[in-house]
């Protein structure tokens, strides 16, 4: 049997808007996908948690504002513990588009800002993990 | 009775004779759900007593309006919701907001200021954050900023803070009032303070439990009103405008209000006090979302509702209590990151709604809000959306022009059947604290959600932009910054503030608020002693969790 896409989804910081990334999650799963959704978390946390989970995925939404900061937390994080490379890497939000090259050049693979459609984020994990989620 | 039969007879004809007209749909519903006939006539109001049902402005059951003379007596109040940066910055926007004509203010905070965190504690990031949503108001040098050289004696300020920080945020504002000469009961003004809201709708970093954050809530409504420390200050308002963001309906969105609403009553009768000694200051913050008729039915049926609650359950002697007031604000939801321009003719429509249904005060949201917090230039152009209606539609001249619209009077009818059906599930669970506990209200949000975004996603919900006239882009709207330095400025405030408080009595407060909180005593009065003593959000917040521990959320999405 083929192993299901894994994907790991954190709300980082202090921001409550939880919505949309729970939406996210739950497209992913309708979609196939394994989800792991974990509310707030640490970038150290989810870092720990995605190389012992051995997901494929780690996605995680902004509405603060403060997504640049987090985009280069999380790569940090990555680059210390030697697993850059190792992930997809996404990130969703309120954010201004002037913003989305500055995220691909921290980083950040998919960048999905407001107005995206959930099946976007579907095709764009299918085609940039080369294999079709299995479902 | 007559006339009835020949209408009816009449109908059956008309609908006969149109048989060869097609219609552009099979079926036609509202936002929530409700069939719409292809016509409303008189048989529609069969079963509405003009006098019992309707009645007049001012008058019971006020479906028609709170006040007898409504828009021809004083306007809405003009209230818009800004913040950010730091104090000094939304001190200038609010300044500019002032001399724009706006007549209230709110504050939006940052998310530190929601979960009670300060930016100098190592949690989570935090320092990230500080000024990005928000005005950050970590003490009380933060609201001394804030209101610097505005009347707040003569203005009406809105503190959108909730449970876990508005007894500290609330009293703060006190305390420069007092700073200034002023006394508390002088001041006019609202706190969000609501528990839904932390807990269905913007979930923050290390929530209390919902029974504790009740408990938070209900202590600034016993102060402020029911101990008469603030007594024309609104020390809660049901914000059932952040519920319904979620993506639920019009029903659940006054449902869960009025369940909301009576969980703090039960509790306030509990602690044994009247009805009358608090319920006139409960107040609303309601939604205005894209079904126009719907939205201006649901605050003609919200108003009847409340009403009846009163009458039936409470039964308060002060006339005021049975007029259920609230503020509006246009659906940040129905936005889109496309063609933002569009942005501009949702809203005027939705405030139109918001007008037609008799708010008393409302918030337009900015063109460039689905993208960043809005500039200067985008919140002119939202105020004067609510000046155009004032001075230029002549709409604000009569009271409930839609009364007596066969299809308005039924929607007003249907709405408040199924809103109080709603309601009632609630209840029957065993109220809102139950329904969080359990997560039905939770799964109750995820499902909306989720529908909205299939039916968004399909088409079955056409958006502009999104799904449906949908065009490439030119150059995307410049975003609002804030400011870079925000988190650097408030560490330093609150280094300076540490340096000149005197730290021992801070820390004796703390103390004799451990044991308030072990003893579930109100908290205000001590709250109030230690914001005035410099006591910072995060260490206030922080003997909350440390003595009733943090809420794990019922996962069940």
């Amino acid at each position: 049997m083929e192993k299901k896409t894994r994907v790991l989804l954190f709300k980082p910081g202090l921001d409550g808007h939880w919505r949309g990334i729970m939406t996210v999650s739950k497209a992913l799963s309708e979609a196939g996908m394994e989800t792991i959704f974990f509310g707030f978390k640490t970038v150290e946390g989810v870092v720990e948690a995605a190389i012992q989970e051995d997901v494929d995925v780690i996605g995680f939404s902004v509405h603060s504002g403060a997504h640049l900061e987090w985009a280069r937390e999380l790569v940090r994080e990555l680059e210390e513990k030697g697993a850059r490379g190792d992930f997809l890497l996404l990130v969703g939000g309120v954010f201004p588009e002037q913003d989305h090259e500055e995220l691909r050049e921290i980083g950040i693979d998919g960048v999905f800002g407001p107005g995206t459609v959930t099946a976007e984020i579907v095709r764009f994990i299918e085609e940039n993990l080369g294999r079709k989620v299995s479902g | 009775m007559e006339e009835m039969e020949e209408i009816r007879r009449g109908l059956e004809e008309w609908r006969e004779a149109k048989k060869g007209w097609p219609e552009r749909r099979e079926e036609f519903r509202t936002d929530a759900g409700i069939p719409v006939k292809d016509l409303y006539t008189p048989l529609d109001m069969e079963g509405i007593d003009y006098l019992g049902d309707i009645g007049f402005p001012g008058q019971p059951p006020y479906t028609r309006g709170v006040y007898p003379t409504m828009y021809r007596g004083r306007y809405w109040t003009i209230r818009m919701f800004s913040g950010h940066g730091t104090p000094e910055e939304t001190n200038d926007r609010w300044r500019l907001l002032y001399e724009e004509g706006e007549t209230g203010f709110s504050a939006a905070v940052d998310s530190l200021t929601f979960s009670g965190v300060d930016p100098d504690q190592e949690v989570h990031g935090a320092a990230h954050e500080v000024g990005k949503e928000g005005v950050p108001l970590y003490s009380i040098r933060g609201v001394e900023a804030l209101v610097e050289n505005l009347p707040i004696d003569r203005m009406s300020v809105a503190l959108v803070v909730e449970p876990m920080t508005s007894a500290a945020v609330t009293s703060m504002y006190f305390n420069v009032a007092k700073e200034r000469g002023l006394r508390k009961e002088q001041l006019a003004g609202t706190t969000q303070n609501d528990i839904l809201t932390m807990t269905i709708g913007y979930i923050p970093w290390g929530s209390l439990k919902p029974a504790d954050l009740l408990k938070l809530a209900c202590d600034l409504i016993e102060y402020c009103t029911a101990m008469g420390e603030a007594p024309r200050w609104n020390p809660i308002n049901f914000t059932t405008y952040n519920y319904r963001e979620g993506g639920i309906d019009a029903v659940q969105e006054i449902g869960m209000g009025l369940a909301n609403a009576v969980a703090h009553i039960e509790e306030l009768l509990r602690r044994g006090w009247k009805i009358d000694d608090f319920v006139h200051r409960l107040a609303f913050h309601l939604s205005a979302h894209r079904d126009f008729f719907e939205e201006i039915a649901k605050y003609r049926a919200a108003r009847k509702l409340w009403y009846r609650l009163m009458k039936e359950r409470y039964k308060p002697e002060n006339p005021d209590a049975y007029r259920f007031r609230f503020h509006v604000q246009t659906a940040g939801s129905s936005l889109t990151a496309q063609q933002p321009m569009v942005n501009i003719i949702r809203t005027a429509y939705q405030a139109l709604e918001a007008v037609l249904g008799g708010t008393q005060s409302l918030h337009t949201n900015s063109y460039d809000e689905a993208i960043c917090l809005p500039s200067e230039e985008s919140v002119r152009l939202a105020v004067r959306t609510q000046e155009l209606i004032q001075e230029e539609t002549g709409v604000a001249n009569v009271v409930d022009p839609l009364a007596g619209s066969y299809y308005v009077e039924a929607l007003t009818r249907e709405l408040e059947e199924r809103i109080w059906d709603y309601f009632m599930r609630i209840e029957e669970m065993g109220g809102v604290v139950e329904a969080l506990n359990t997560g039905w209200l939770f799964n109750e949000m995820s499902k909306a959600f989720n529908k909205r975004r299939r039916d968004q996603e399909c088409g079955a919900e056409r958006v502009i932009g999104v799904n449906c006239y949908v065009m490439e882009e030119e150059e995307p709207t410049p975003p609002f910054r804030t400011n870079p330095r925000a988190a650097e400025i408030e560490k330093e405030r609150l280094r300076a503030l540490r340096a000149e408080r005197d730290n021992r009595r801070v820390a004796a407060l703390l103390d004799r608020l451990r044991g308030v909180c072990e003893r579930r005593e109100n908290v205000l009065p001590v709250v109030s002693e230690l914001t005035a003593a410099g006591a910072t959000l995060g260490e206030i917040t922080g003997v909350y969790r440390e003595v009733w521990g943090i809420w794990q959320l019922p996962f069940v999405a």
